[in-house]
């Protein structure tokens, strides 16, 4: 299955459980309408530079995919929607933001998933990789808080493999650079998919796991450094 | 107050011991000694993303599907015991 999948990857098939997000749908629509109409201040605002890891990391991501990135502020989210701006994106936050009138609402317009940090149910679990499955891009923080004191990146929590793993979707890392000064542009550095199933099978062991979150933690180091000091391609 | 009967509990235990020893590398010794009285978190060391990842194989291996409840809400093997033979048998 892993190597079906791998082969499936090279010829840029995707995973046969994961299907198409359509380009245009009803449901998608006040998602769509407040995206597009918010992009072009946004990205006079953002204005993101981004900085590929390699050739491959260039490719769009298509269908289901997770995108895991560092948490430096609130407005990370608005940086990678400009970065990667040809998917929607779909974020996991915390379930006591979506309690909040204006911030709840414009959770639900944009579909994130709410989570319970202190008591993650299997039904959380299960709606990531349904999602995931159904070709969709959900995005997580992995370090599990924003982390506004250091450029340096926390130790990632491993609960995202498991998903990935799960749904049959590719981990794609991204590293947001801190934005020192309001006028600059965003330095967005976007590596390759990872893919976590073909790497352990379908059943990895918990040190496997533990293993493959310590991985991605490496490569957003790698893509910390790269965007720091330029990388090998931009646009 | 434990249910099902000593046959069912020990199937359900053997098969739960089994995906144990096939995912759980770091701790082998912990797992052949487990009982139904064994700790979940003290004595096996599952953290939240294991007992999740139990939770998925549990689901495959028995056919049943867990309800909404947290990964934390299993205290021992024979809680988890009791809930599969549970499930299996609504």
């Amino acid at each position: 299955m892993g190597t079906e999948q791998t082969e499936n990857r090279e010829k840029g098939k995707r995973h046969p459980d994961v299907k198409k997000t359509p380009a245009l749908s009803l449901r998608h629509f006040p998602y769509d309408f407040i995206k597009w109409t918010a992009v072009p201040p946004a990205l006079l605002m953002v204005r993101p530079k981004k900085i590929y890891m390699s050739k491959e990391a260039k490719k769009l991501i298509r269908g289901g995919a997770m995108l895991i990135s560092n948490h430096v502020g609130f407005m990370d989210p608005v940086y990678l929607m400009t970065a990667i701006l040809y998917r929607r994106h779909h974020y996991v936050c915390i379930k006591d933001f979506f309690e909040r009138k204006v911030v709840g609402f414009f959770f639900r317009i944009f579909q994130c998933i709410p989570i319970d940090r202190e008591h993650f149910s299997t039904e959380s679990f299960r709606i990531i990789v349904d999602r995931m499955r159904a070709g969709e891009l959900v995005v997580m923080f992995p370090e599990g808080r924003i982390n506004f004191e250091t450029n340096a990146t926390e130790s990632f929590k491993s609960g995202m493999v498991l998903m990935a793993v799960r749904a049959g979707v590719p981990i794609v890392p991204v590293y947001v650079q801190k934005r020192e000064k309001w006028y600059r542009r965003v330095r967005v550095a976007i590596g390759e998919p990872v893919d976590v199933k073909a790497m352990y099978a379908e059943k990895p062991t918990f040190s496997r796991i533990e293993e493959i979150a310590s991985v991605l933690h490496e490569t957003e180091e790698k893509l910390k450094n790269i965007c720091e000091t330029g990388g090998t391609s931009e646009s | 107050m434990r249910i099902g009967t000593k046959e069912e509990r020990n199937e359900v235990f053997e098969a739960l011991k089994d995906i144990l020893r096939s995912a759980d590398d770091r701790n082998p010794e912990a797992v052949e000694n487990s009982t139904e009285e064994t700790n979940l978190v003290t004595d096996l060391g599952l953290s939240s993303v294991s007992m999740l990842y139990l939770v998925i194989v549990m689901e495959d291996t028995f056919g049943i599907r867990f309800d909404d409840i947290g990964v934390q809400d299993f205290g021992t093997v024979g809680d988890v015991i009791d809930y599969i033979i549970n499930k299996k048998g609504a």
